[in-house]
């Protein structure tokens, strides 16, 4: 039997590629393509690849130009965020939770302030709940953008022009965040208790006006991609999840409501004022690329939707309950919490033990990238390699958040 | 499997009951604590049997596993598996304790596949041992990488990394 050609010193990930391409062979089994199993190519696609948007390393095995097995490797971006919190405060703690996942801070700030409060017992005033919803609706679209953006960018010539002008979108909704909190993506905005400022004076005709443009430019997107053949070839039908893999991988976010579980925390486990707002939670039925695709453009409508109504409803009153003042310290009782929070890309947890000191005894995320992507392997295998760049495209990784 | 979620409405109480009532004497330690949140204790040499059971409940299955988190208690490791009903719309937390001198369960990736990455996880990070489990390497660490970093005892040596 010949060696399969390798392009690299093998470490761990790559022996097990090759290891699984020997048993194959030894235990004879006939591949779709019989008598090419030999003929099988183990490339390293990634770390540093423009395509996995981040350090998203991929140990593929062609067969030819069919992937047939797919071993992710992450922890390129690994800070041990974890470990920061048992040193830091729950304040001093807040501008790291940011950078996990980096695209969508605001929310990612939102499920630890959340999980903060339950310990604690902390309920926020009442235009505080607002103006979180509101921010992190924006944040919402802000990610989907980018999300679909890139994804698009991906595919075909014309997504070059999608990325300019969702990028060129995002701008407005960036300036609208640095406004209220004073930065465009590391934002420290979240208290327990509150939010830090109240909104800036025009925020809200600013905001409104930027919505009122906002359904145009996404009549525009759509009309650019949605019956444009060469994108519809390279999406539709490709990278099924089924509703048994929603369940057995526990997946959460566009990837399970396209595949037809309307899962939304927004809904199922319901937080803040949300139970209160009229909004939809967008499904599809096939789950595959295209619709995941179509998921996201449906809830940037749903978030504008969602940010006209607190507009209306936001009360007078205080942004935060009395916690924030020196010395800024928190002390929760002992015990642990988990709560959930809908990030753009699915159920972002936070799992905090206390043991009543000013610290997290032990901090623990659920990132929702982190467990989306165990389902890559099954998905890319059988496709084509450039099919695969589509597939993980879709699925919307953020390395920030899967490395922690 | 349903497209809807939360079709089984069943108050906490009736939930703890139900789950009391499915696994006799395998569940130490049921309490509600938030308003959909169930924490149960298991032996660990009962957690496989528990799993399975728990994955093919009738009606009320927690057929999905959202996460496994690990704790350093000092004499002992809690490891909390997250645990999902779809149908009921309901979340239990397994918890788990294991000795520190020897930390170490059954894999649950064969009832739950999405547990695979969290126990890889929680053998990099916190050094415990998943018997059975299909691919046991570390995952967000490098491969040579000595101890496991969230322990509370774990010290970080300069000498152990050669590149700095």
């Amino acid at each position: 039997m010949s060696e399969p050609f390798i392009t690299q010193a093998p470490d761990e990930a790559m022996e097990l590629a090759l290891r699984r391409i020997r048993q194959a062979d030894a235990a004879g089994k006939p591949s779709d393509l019989a008598g090419l199993a030999l003929d099988q190519v183990v490339v390293n696609m990634g770390p540093q690849h423009p395509s996995t948007h981040g350090v998203l390393r991929l140990v593929v095995t062609l067969d030819g130009e069919i992937v047939r097995d797919v071993i992710p490797v992450i922890g390129y971006l690994h800070r041990c965020k974890e470990k920061l919190a048992e040193k830091r405060t729950y304040y001093q703690y807040i501008p790291i939770v940011d950078r996990t996942e980096y695209v969508a801070g605001i929310n990612c700030e939102w499920g630890y302030v959340l999980t903060v409060e339950k310990l604690a017992g902390i309920e926020p005033p009442r235009r505080a709940e607002f103006i979180r919803v509101i921010m992190a609706e924006l944040n919402r679209i802000a990610s989907h953008l980018i999300g679909v953006g890139t994804f698009v960018a991906d595919l075909a010539p014309l997504g070059t022009a999608m990325v300019f002008y969702m990028f060129r979108d995002r701008e407005p909704i960036l300036d609208l965040l640095e406004e209220a909190t004073g930065a465009r993506m590391m934002f420290n905005y979240f208290r327990p208790g509150g939010v830090r400022f109240d909104l800036p004076p025009g925020f809200e005709e600013r905001c409104r006006a930027f919505l009122d443009r906002f359904p145009k430019l996404i009549d525009e997107y759509e009309s650019l991609v949605d019956t444009n053949a060469v994108f519809l070839q390279r999406t539709v039908g490709k990278g099924v999840v089924t509703r048994q893999d929603v369940v057995d991988y526990s997946l959460t976010g566009p990837l399970a409501r396209a595949a037809g579980v309307p899962f939304d925390l927004r809904r199922t486990r319901p937080y803040s004022v949300y139970p209160e707002l009229d909004f939809d939670v967008c499904t599809e039925q096939h789950g595959d690329v295209f619709d995941r695709y179509r998921v996201r453009i449906n809830e940037m409508r749903q978030s504008r939707k969602i940010i006209l109504q607190c507009l209306d409803m936001m009360p007078k009153g205080p942004v935060q309950v009395g916690t924030l003042r020196p010395p800024y310290v928190i002390t929760p009782p002992p015990g642990s919490a988990y709560t959930a929070q809908e990030n753009p890309r699915g159920e972002y947890g936070t799992y905090i033990v206390s043991d009543g000191s000013r610290y997290p005894y032990r901090l623990k995320f659920r990132d929702p990238c982190f467990v989306n992507l165990q389902i890559l392997p099954k998905l890319m295998r059988g496709n084509k390699i450039a099919d695969a760049v589509a597939i993980s495209g879709s699925m919307d990784l953020v390395l920030g958040g899967i490395d922690r | 499997m349903t497209a809807e979620i939360g079709t089984v409405h069943l108050s906490m109480d009736e939930l703890a009951a139900r789950l009391a009532r499915a696994l006799p004497g395998e569940l130490t330690e049921l309490r509600i604590q938030d308003p959909d949140t169930v924490i149960a204790q298991v032996d660990p040499a009962a957690l496989k049997r528990v799993a399975r059971r728990l994955h093919d409940l009738p009606e009320i299955a927690f057929d999905s596993l959202t996460l496994i988190s690990t704790v350093d208690y000092g004499p002992h490791f809690d490891c909390v598996y997250h645990l999902y009903s779809f149908a009921a719309n309901r979340y239990l937390e397994l918890h788990v304790r294991l000795p520190r001198g020897k930390p170490a369960v059954d894999t649950v990736s064969d009832v739950w596949p999405s547990a695979n990455w969290h126990e890889r996880e929680a053998w990099d990070m916190m050094g415990i041992r998943f018997l059975g489990h299909p691919d046991p390497r570390r995952i967000l660490l490098k491969d040579d990488w000595i101890g496991h970093p969230l322990r509370k005892d774990y010290v970080d040596l300069i000498e152990n990394h050669p590149y700095v």
